[in-house]
């Protein structure tokens, strides 16, 4: 349960990170008062493994670690729950997007293949304009490498499949984001 | 002519109140003004205050000199002979200087004549329109024509314009014809149209053909001014602005310049496509801004501008505006509560507020538990009248919230909502559960703690530390709460009814106020004020009261507001110069002790309800021949000057030596009653006045309904069933002689000796403690111009204080200390005793004779009318966690002090640990210290500063941050301060390792025990009041359990002593900031000021004496006195009556198992024959006294 979780034992270090970003991240949650509104706020609070309230306090604490093995910044979808309703109007979300860039950038072999989703999906946009949904699945199990994995969403394919969501679709649209992403991703690489 | 006055008081809530009062006692002139129709402020709306739970307003009424003012309920009105009260009143204007101000004040018409406005309430009775009552918080309706508070005295009643449907029912329907519309004036009231628009010029004159106004329809702006250069007396002008621009303008300025008092109001065609860019608008704001009044959208409809400028002529013509010349200004206009339904900036949908009449503000939760409330104080939930079982409580609604532009705390929702959910628990027997949810629980002041405990531990309150994020509708009309606690478990309750602890907001009108008393505000919208000078605003002369310069709770309120009462009178006589000195002759009354009682009766007849309901005749006959009374005279309109003239003219005919007069409202006669003694040579005590208006008519309650509702069962009554009603003529004739013949009984007995001799006063005060309190006490009294002593027992002025470096806020102390002794011991009027003690006092307010030892081995012997106790505090000594043991672990104020010597150097130290409450809120020392998170939060600010990667840990258990020292506390978690909550059970746990402190605790928030290797533990170790007991013994003064010293009511008297004429002040009433002690001191030094300013002090009519022959000695009487009057005088045997500290109450008359104790006035013979006046048995022994 959460509130056997072991001891934490650490020298208090300068709290400025090496790391910018992280440094960032921290920055913006810095005046959390832990009131517990973002955590109460969120869709997706029962299936992280941190709640975001505790997230933020290690991140406070300096437990960079403990974070960045956390899959809870991972599940954020980004809905601004709790942006809207922090008392001390901290931009929360834009701190979870952070979390999950630095994670997919320096991360471990875990955390990058946690990214491999969000990777494969907006590489499938950018191809064909919008999401395909097969072609994105294919890519996916491709890229992580489990081939338990398709088993294991046989079931939620079929319903999917039974109730006309999955489309091979038509190539119409495609390459026509290819210009915005190039942008973005040259933007990125001049800051 | 102008009225002067010493002060200005704006808003007569308890702070403007206790402002006022303690001016006028100063003998200076005061006018207080309100823009509410009634006095009060909030404090009208509630019912129980804490810790006491119930109300105690009338405390605040002065003790000595009592006759001056009435001695009623302070929550049905104030009747003061030194304050002037103007109710719907604003301040528009404030010109000149200190000293001299000008003030504008304007004062909106209620359209009710309160000299002939009975109270009947038949106009409330016929008015069809409702609006949200007020003083109900909206909890209940009200029409048009209402009484703001139903308690008030006197209570007439208002029209509330905006709402009125103008049907005129309630005019037709009132029997004095004391609401006035003026109808007569419409016809004279002429109107100039001005508009190239010749539908409009021709719709307009047919519209208003029923109201009667001459209107004048002109096509162009030059015959509009042609009309007014002509003469014509034109009230208003309507200028349309499709005229030409220029035209239009020209015609606004040269109308103002013919007649300035012109009412203008432009009309604008709605934006069309054409006006892109605003034109239009921009034309009627330069218009508005030139002086135009308002601007009407066209076109116009008959159904919309006939009520508007009807209206808007009501106005103009009853409106009025006047000037008065004032020495100071205070300003006290309170605070605002927040409206979760306010838009932009509510949390409506959130909270469910207005949707669910389960979710209420903690307002209309104070008025569903009132008696005068919508329920009679059952707690019912308003929409479907459930009993509410399960009551939960959110705190910080609308503060502690910079989303909401609130980062500040407003100081009194916690305590508010601790004894809201108290006083269910008590009312229901435990049956109804309370839960407060809450983030910091602000117990902060001296008793605050206990309280809470008391309602944790033997109430059963339950305290939850959680912000609740999701209100949600739940079954049966109930409401789900649902909110994640420490543990990170998600948790839904469901409760009855959710009370949100609403904060405070600036008055509603801080704009215009602020802009017209030439004052800034600050970034919260509070007026502004410093925190070392908290009583000041930025413009001289003005001053800050009560909690406008700061959210405060009542203690806080009053001590702010004496501290703006000294401000202003020393202000008023350093501008003013002394006040002219020949004091007001004492009126001399003639010994009427050896006469036979002759009574006057006087009865007021102006009254219709009297005519109507009462046999003026029969009860001419049946006073007559009551015993004593000489003569019964009919006197018309005994509330007017002429009335009263009648009425000296008959008396001095009469020659009596007893008055009664049966008139209205008693309490409004009290001061004429003076006159008229002085006239008479009569003292007032032998004269009454008894309402006998109530009585004439049926329908007392004056809630809408009543009367008729009486007149419905009295007609149902057919005659037979007696006494079902008191409507019938007979019964009330017999009512009102009942009334005046208990009075008249009264008199009879009444003791005609002269009263105990007044007190002179020694005009001289001593301070006991020079540090910052005793020094800015005695700065305050001397620059009032009396003498002072202050004595200090060190050989240094300064105390405490001195050892501060800097503040929160950024104020230098040191300098602020050194200045303020340089003062002290440069002022003529204050000597200053160092090294010395108080080794022997006596006496009693007014006159103390006190001997002092110094250093020197001299005794001085001072003879002093008043004292002051500032006897200080220290800093608690610490001897745990490895305090003055191990190098690393150090105070806060040790912190501070090393931080600005530069012993400790921030950008060496690698972590900082801080413990807050060390031994502070548990027994033995169960109160907030109030300095050590503040303190805390200094250091955090300051460290920061110098690094700003120094990692700092703080372990709290509430931060109370009050007021706006909330934003230090934002800061400082924005500067990466980490705080962590620990519970009394499960305190942070400190062992040494290589002389580092190693401390490990649990956080709440992750669940995990965490460990810190910090180089520096800061201990907040709180203050400890100083030794006192002996000067308490010396005084005759109480100290509380703590051994601060006890004053004689925490709320209504602050700084007071139960014992009169000593006050205390600083650190040892109760731990306090340098604000805190600066406003205590200049509180005290005004209750000074106002004992020395008189010459003698004098007692009141009705007080205890004791009849030495039948008294036992047995004491009983002493333990009951609430006032502490009463005392075993060892040497001579007896026991004897401080008369001016007897306020006349009776406890001891009742205790007393001898009848020794008697009360002047309240006689035991004149109390049995009153009851037997009332039951109409043949008078007793009392008529042969």
């Amino acid at each position: 349960m959460k509130n056997t979780r072991p001891s934490i034992s650490f020298t208090p270090a300068p709290l400025a990170f090496k790391d910018q970003e992280l440094a960032a991240a921290q920055d913006m949650v810095r005046a959390c008062m832990q009131c517990g509104t973002c955590t109460a706020s969120c869709p997706n609070a029962f299936a992280m493994d941190l709640a975001p309230r505790q997230m933020w306090r290690m991140l406070l604490f300096g437990l960079t670690q403990e974070v960045l093995e956390s899959r809870t910044f991972w599940l954020c979808s980004a809905c601004y729950s709790c942006t809207l309703r922090c008392p001390r109007g901290l931009p929360l979300t834009a701190a979870m997007a952070t979390l999950k860039r630095l994670a997919a950038a320096e991360g471990d072999s875990a955390n990058r293949k946690k990214a491999l989703f969000y990777q494969e999906f907006m590489h499938n946009v950018e191809q064909n304009g919008r999401i395909q949904e097969m072609g994105f699945m294919c890519h996916y199990f491709l890229a992580m490498h489990d081939p338990l994995l398709p088993l294991e969403y046989t079931p939620l394919g079929l319903k999917l499949l039974a109730k006309g969501k999955l489309r091979l679709g038509g190539r119409g649209q495609r390459g026509r984001l290819g210009p915005l992403f190039a942008k973005v991703r040259s933007m990125e690489g001049a800051s | 002519m102008k009225k002067e006055y010493g002060a200005l008081v704006v808003g007569a809530g308890i702070g403007g109140i206790r402002s006022a009062l303690d001016l006028a006692e100063t003998g200076l002139k005061v006018a207080l003004i309100d823009a509410r129709p009634s006095l009060g402020g909030i404090l009208a709306q509630l019912d129980h205050q804490f810790p006491s739970d119930h109300c105690g307003m009338c405390k605040m009424l002065p003790l000595t000199q009592r006759d001056q003012s009435s001695q009623y309920c302070l929550r049905k009105g104030l009747f003061h002979k030194n304050i002037d009260i103007y109710l719907s009143t604003e301040l528009a204007g404030l010109e000149g200087d200190p000293g001299k101000f000008q003030a504008t004040l304007s004062r909106r018409s209620t359209f009710v004549d309160p000299t002939r406005c009975v109270s009947c309430g038949l106009c409330a009775e016929v008015c069809p329109a409702r609006a949200p009552s007020e003083f109900n918080a909206g909890l209940k309706q009200r029409t048009a024509v209402y009484l703001p508070v139903p308690h008030n005295i006197p209570n007439h009643y208002v029209v509330d314009l905006d709402t009125c449907q103008r049907c005129w029912r309630c005019h037709e329907a009132c029997p004095t014809k004391a609401i006035d519309f003026k109808f007569e004036q419409r016809k004279d009231f002429h109107i100039i149209v001005a508009t190239p628009d010749q539908r409009l010029a021709q719709d307009i004159p047919l519209w208003f053909k029923d109201e009667g106004f001459p209107l004048h329809p002109t096509s162009s702006g030059e015959d509009a001014l042609k009309l007014l250069a002509e003469g014509l007396d034109c009230g208003l002008m309507l200028l349309d602005l499709d005229l030409p621009t220029a035209e239009a303008e020209r015609t606004l300025r040269r109308a103002l310049e013919l007649r300035p008092s012109l009412a203008v109001v432009l009309l604008a065609s709605k934006a069309q496509n054409g006006d892109k860019d605003g034109d239009k608008d921009r034309a009627a704001a330069a218009l508005l801004k030139l002086g135009a009044r308002e601007v009407l959208a066209k076109p116009l409809g008959q159904a919309q501008v006939v009520p508007w400028l009807d209206k808007l002529f009501m106005r103009l013509v009853s409106d009025e505006s006047f000037s008065i010349e004032a020495g100071a200004v205070i300003l006290a206009a309170g605070f605002e509560c927040y409206d979760p339904a306010a838009s932009p900036g509510g949390s409506a949908d959130l909270l469910l507020y207005g949707s669910h009449p389960g979710v209420l503000t903690s307002l209309e939760f104070e008025r569903l538990a009132s008696p005068t409330g919508p329920s009679q104080g059952h707690l019912t939930r308003p929409g479907d009248g459930k009993p509410l079982k399960r009551i939960a409580w959110l705190q910080c609604v609308g503060s502690r919230d910079v989303k909401k532009q609130a980062d500040f705390c407003s100081s009194f929702c916690c305590m508010v909502s601790i004894k809201q959910a108290l006083l269910s628990r008590r009312r229901s027997r435990g049956e109804v559960e309370t839960a407060i949810f809450y983030m910091d629980m602000r117990t902060n002041g001296r008793d605050y703690q206990r309280y809470r405990d008391e309602a944790e531990n033997e109430a059963g309150v339950r305290f939850v530390p959680a912000r609740p994020h999701t209100i949600l509708p739940g079954p049966d009309g109930d409401i789900l709460v649902q909110y994640f606690d420490y543990a990170g478990e998600l948790r839904e309750e469901v409760f009855d009814a959710l009370v949100l602890a609403v904060g405070a907001r600036p008055p509603r009108s801080m704009e215009r106020l602020a802009q017209a008393a030439g004052i800034e505000v600050n970034e919260s919208g509070f007026c502004a004020t410093r925190s070392l000078s908290p009583n000041r605003t930025s413009r001289l002369g003005v001053f800050a009261a009560g909690a406008f310069g700061e959210p405060a709770d009542i203690r806080g309120s009053l001590i702010q507001a004496g501290a703006a009462a000294m401000g202003a009178s020393r202000m008023i006589r350093v501008y003013h110069g002394p006040r002219d000195e020949t004091p007001e002759a004492e009126p001399e009354y003639t010994d009427v002790s050896r006469q036979v009682p002759r009574v006057l009766m006087a009865l007021c007849t102006s009254c219709p309800t009297l005519e109507r309901n009462v046999d003026s005749g029969l009860l001419h006959q049946r006073m007559a021949v009551l015993p004593g009374v000489v003569k019964v005279v009919d006197v018309k309109r005994a509330c007017t000057r002429e009335g009263w003239d009648a009425l000296r003219q008959e008396a001095e005919l009469a020659a009596p030596n007893r008055v009664l007069i049966g008139a209205c409202l008693p309490y409004v006669h009290v001061p004429r009653l003076r006159e008229l003694g002085e006239a008479l040579r009569l003292n007032p005590a032998l004269m009454d006045v008894v309402d006998i208006h109530t009585a004439s008519f049926a329908g007392r309650d004056t809630s809408f309904g009543g009367h008729a509702a009486c007149r419905a069962s009295c007609a149902a009554g057919s005659g037979e069933e007696h006494g079902v009603c008191d409507c019938g003529e007979a019964s009330r004739t017999k009512e009102m002689g009942s009334l005046l013949a208990m009075a008249a009984a009264k008199l009879l007995g009444a003791d005609p000796s002269a009263l105990p001799k007044a007190t002179p006063v020694s005009p001289q005060a001593l301070v006991v403690g020079g540090g910052l309190a005793g020094m800015t006490a005695a700065m305050g009294i001397a620059d009032q111009g009396f003498k002072v002593v202050l004595v200090e027992e060190t050989e240094h002025l300064g105390g405490q204080a001195m050892n501060l470096r800097y503040t929160l806020e950024g104020d230098d102390p040191a300098r602020f200390m050194e200045d303020l002794v340089e003062q002290v011991e440069k002022n003529p009027n204050i000597r200053v005793l160092k090294d010395s003690r108080v080794v022997l006092s006596r006496g009693k307010a007014g006159r103390f004779v006190t001997v002092i030892a110094t250093g020197e081995g001299v005794a001085h012997t001072l003879h002093h009318g008043a004292t002051i106790l500032a006897t200080g505090g220290h800093e608690a000594k610490v001897y745990e966690y490895g305090n003055r043991v191990h190098k690393c672990v150090i105070t806060q104020l040790e912190l501070e002090q090393r931080l600005a010597a530069g012993s400790v150097d921030a950008s060496g130290l690698k972590g900082v640990a801080m413990i807050q409450c060390w031994r502070s809120r548990e027994e033995s020392r169960n109160y907030c210290s109030r300095v050590c998170c503040q303190g805390a939060l200094k250091n955090i600010l300051m460290l920061k500063k110098r690094n700003p990667g120094l990692p700092v840990y703080v372990f709290y258990r509430d931060i109370m941050t009050t007021g706006f020292a909330e934003r230090y506390y934002t800061e400082a978690r924005r500067s990466g301060a980490i705080f962590i909550r620990y519970a009394p059970d499960s305190r942070p746990k400190v062992t040494f390792k290589d002389d580092k402190p190693v401390i490990t605790a649990l956080d709440p928030v992750l669940g995990a025990e965490i460990e810190l290797n910090p180089d520096l533990l800061v201990l907040s170790s709180g203050v400890e009041p100083g030794d006192a007991a002996e000067i308490a013994d010396l005084f005759g003064v109480g100290l509380t359990p703590d051994g601060f010293f006890q004053e004689a009511e925490s709320k209504w008297r602050p700084v007071d002593f139960l014992k009169h004429g000593v006050f205390a002040c600083g650190l040892a009433l109760g731990p306090a900031t340098m604000r805190d002690s600066l406003l205590s001191a200049k509180a005290a030094a005004q209750r000074v000021v106002r004992i020395l300013s008189e010459k003698q002090l004098s007692c009141g009519n009705v007080v205890a004496e004791v009849r030495d022959t039948l008294c036992a000695r047995c004491g009983r009487c002493i333990s009951v006195c609430p006032y502490g009057a009463r005392a075993l005088d060892l040497d001579r045997d007896r026991i004897v009556v401080d008369e001016l500290l007897c306020q006349g109450c009776g406890s001891c008359m009742a205790a007393c198992p001898n009848s020794a104790t008697v009360l002047r006035g309240f006689r035991d013979e004149q109390v049995m024959a009153v009851i037997d006046a009332a039951l109409a048995v043949q008078p007793s022994a009392a008529a042969g006294l």
